[in-house]
């Protein structure tokens, strides 16, 4: 008979247990009813036939020597042999800065502000470990970035004077900018500033043109003709945008970085030095010649860290007032939506050397990261954007009624908010894009997958295909389930909170 | 004799074609408790919300504390550090503690240290009477006591001016009292208060001045003696006798 619903009527001050050990639990939960209990028999029969002829082969048949002896390969693929420890030194340090933070989760605040700034810069050390490092030299940096950025021949065709005028026109709008803000110093500050460089350039301009080969400064009078012009222009500039955005705090880095924008103007980056011979701290490994589970590993990881802060912008930028930014996003987000993975990387690979200047040549695994982080960037802005109209209206108007300015509105309340609700969507796409990596072999990346398919090849395993597949999905399976157990785990601590609310009202 | 706190002439106010409202005056001194009331709809939301630019005014003038409501962000961050604001559905921040809350803004906006505005903000929890629950979050308190923390949440700015937006319409019955203790403390300090209420005892007992609304217009002001025992127009003795009939 119904022996667990008869125990259920204890004293009325306790809450009726539910049922009574295994046989309850079971009756309860598989054999409730004959529906039930018939689906259980079939899902176990199911369950044990496959099972059965899985573990059969897998331990009498499969013979795994062809995974254990490509291991290595499989792993890190193409990274070269007496290279391998860095890898290990970067998961140790990842490892290493992962436990401290779990352990300094309650501690200081100075130590934990030190743990996230290490994280912050952990693409670059970890860039440099991977790839390595040709420490360059100050001037070498200079011409770099003369000869990378600016292309020499674009400030060579417009001409020494040009740029001349253009460095007075600078100095000058900067500093009728920088005349509106704050106090009297600020102002005998600037004006002195001012005063300074014009003196600097005075000299060269009252002797006439050509002070050095290659520089080239305007004469006194149009000189102090441009500069009051442009200290017009700035001021009246100022008074037009000036609220609308931080320039008083964008100043001090602009006249910080006024200098070297100078110098650069007027030298065109000529600065008569040989380039000396960098020096190699890390020999360079090439993120071309990256294999495997590295492959994989870091393609994921820069898409997914890289993606998440780029999504958030796009989803604010989709709800700006500005038309333009809202435009430009939403045009972004759709046509990113619209179009296939694969598709966005072939085009990453043909199409991205388009935009960007001839001299920089990104190779073709960062431009698989850019594909890919573009891509999951407009799938989380949608879902960031999801986040944010469930946040009310009300939410908006407390915060700023409390003098919070907007982006401080966004950033302290509604993106906190936004961002809670939708962990579950984000880790969706996540995992998704882990298991997407697997498309860039299309591009001739060697990702596992395809690591796996040569090694099915190789002469003395022909044949052993089951146990290399096999061996990647398990690899694909551990990962994927991790994400998503780690997503529950977050969503579980949001929930925490949120019972305890409820308990509570 | 003292310049006004807040100075409003002829303010107009469209939402699309609804015109919401339709020229008001208000003149208001410093340290006084003003209470507006009227049918809803009436605009006086409305109202108080053009005050701190919630909403905006597209014609007349605004004037707080010296300064014009215009779209210059700047003025606007200004007047909004000096009022603060309690809504009727309290409106905390659901991912902040109560403390949290409070101290959100003095540590933003006036850049205080976080210690002092600590201080301030458990000072003003036991100002209104909540010390207790700091730690807990908006979710965890009753409504009587969120709204209480939005008060203290307010406060923490040191405003010159308190907007409250129908405060105890959205509470039980029974919590509107300590709701109400808090306001009239508030008000007794002397601080300059604009109340959007129907707690009439509350009105009669603390507002030096009574605005009736009505249709986007002031449609009779006065003391609440004025009001309450000699009410000059129909509307006004028409929707007095309706909410104090019950």
């Amino acid at each position: 008979m119904r022996t667990g619903e008869l125990a259920a009527f204890g004293p009325i001050e306790q809450p009726p247990p539910m049922s009574v050990g295994v046989i309850g639990w079971l009756r309860k939960n598989l054999f409730s009813s004959w529906f039930n209990g018939l689906v259980t028999l079939g899902v176990g029969v199911a369950l044990y036939t496959v099972g059965r002829s899985l573990l059969a082969w897998a331990f009498s048949e499969a013979n795994w020597k062809v995974v254990s002896s490509n291991l290595e390969i499989l792993t890190w693929g193409r990274y070269p042999q007496d290279q391998v420890w860095r890898l290990g030194v970067s998961l140790a340090a990842i490892l290493g800065l992962a436990l401290a933070t779990w352990l300094a989760r309650r501690g200081q605040r100075r130590a934990r502000r030190g743990l996230l700034v290490a994280w912050l810069l952990s693409p670059f050390w970890l860039a440099v470990l991977l790839r390595g490092l040709i420490l360059p030299t100050p001037l070498t940096v200079f011409n770099h970035l003369g000869y990378y950025l600016f292309r020499p021949e674009l400030l060579s065709a417009l001409g020494v004077e040009w740029r001349g005028h253009v460095a007075v026109l600078l100095v000058g709008i900067l500093g009728g900018l920088s005349w509106g803000v704050g106090s009297t110093r600020w102002r005998v500050a600037i004006g002195s500033a001012n005063v300074a460089i014009l003196a600097l350039l005075a000299p060269y301009g009252v002797r006439g043109r050509e002070i050095a080969p290659g520089i080239l400064l305007p004469n006194l009078v149009p000189i102090g003709l441009l500069l009051g012009v442009a200290w017009v222009l700035g001021r009246s500039a100022f008074r037009r945008v000036a609220n609308a955005i931080a320039i008083p705090r964008l100043l001090l880095p602009a006249w910080l970085l006024l200098l070297p924008t100078l110098i650069i103007l007027l030298t065109n980056f000529d600065v008569g030095v040989e380039r000396v011979a960098p020096a190699a701290v890390l020999p360079i490994v090439e993120p071309a010649i990256w294999s495997g589970i590295l492959l994989t590993v870091v393609l994921a990881a820069v898409s997914i860290l890289a993606s998440f802060p780029i999504g958030v912008l796009l989803a604010l930028g989709r709800r700006s007032s500005l038309p333009v930014v809202k435009g430009f996003c939403v045009l972004l987000i759709e046509v990113i939506r619209g179009v296939p993975l694969i598709t966005i990387l072939f085009m990453a690979q043909v199409m991205l050397p388009l935009f960007l200047p001839t001299e920089l040549t990104l190779d073709r695994v960062l431009r698989a990261m850019a594909g890919m982080t573009l891509f999951t960037a407009a799938y989380l802005a949608e879902i960031v954007r999801g986040g944010l109209q469930a946040i009310r209206r009300e939410q908006y108007e407390a915060a700023r009624a409390l003098g919070l300015s907007e982006a401080l509105v966004t950033g302290l309340v509604i993106l906190p908010q936004a961002l809670r609700t939708v962990i579950p969507p984000i880790m969706g796409q996540f995992v998704s894009i882990f298991k997407d990596t697997t498309l860039v072999t299309i591009v001739g990346l060697l990702d596992l997958l395809a690591v796996a398919q040569s090694v099915i090849k190789q002469r003395e395993f022909l044949g052993l295909v089951r146990e290399v597949y096999l061996f990647a999905a398990l690899f694909y399976f551990v990962v994927s389930f991790a994400m998503s157990r780690a997503s529950r785990r977050i969503e579980g601590r949001q929930g925490i909170e949120r019972t305890r609310n409820l308990a509570a009202e | 004799m003292t310049e006004p706190i807040i100075q409003c002439t002829d303010v107009h106010k469209w939402f699309d074609h609804f015109h919401a409202l339709r020229g008001v005056d208000m003149e208001v001194e410093k340290g006084e408790v003003v209470v507006i009331f009227g049918p809803s709809g009436s605009g006086k939301s409305t109202f108080i919300r053009t005050l701190n630019r919630l909403e905006e005014h597209q014609q007349g003038t605004i004037i707080v504390d010296g300064i014009e409501l215009t779209h210059d962000v700047r003025n606007i961050a200004t007047i909004r550090s000096e009022i603060g604001m309690v809504f009727q559905s309290f409106n905390l921040f659901p991912h902040l503690t109560v403390l949290q809350n409070v101290t959100l803004a003095p540590i933003w906006v006036r850049k205080w240290p976080k210690d002092k505005a600590d201080q301030v903000a458990r000072e003003l929890l036991e100002r209104v009477g909540i010390p207790e629950q700091a730690e807990k979050h908006p979710a965890q308190l009753s409504g009587g006591q969120q709204q209480r923390v939005a008060i203290a949440r307010a406060l923490a700015m040191q405003p010159k001016i308190m907007l409250f937006d129908e405060p105890t319409s959205a509470l039980d019955p029974e919590m509107i009292n300590e709701v109400l203790l808090v306001m009239t403390g508030l008000a007794r300090s002397g601080i300059t208060m604009l109340v959007i209420t129907h707690e009439m005892g509350f009105a009669r007992a603390v507002a030096d001045r009574m605005f009736f609304f009505d249709e986007g217009v002031v449609v009779e002001s006065g003391s609440p003696s004025d009001i309450f025992d000699h009410p000059k127009e129909e509307r006004t003795k028409l929707f007095l006798s309706q909410i104090l009939s019950h």
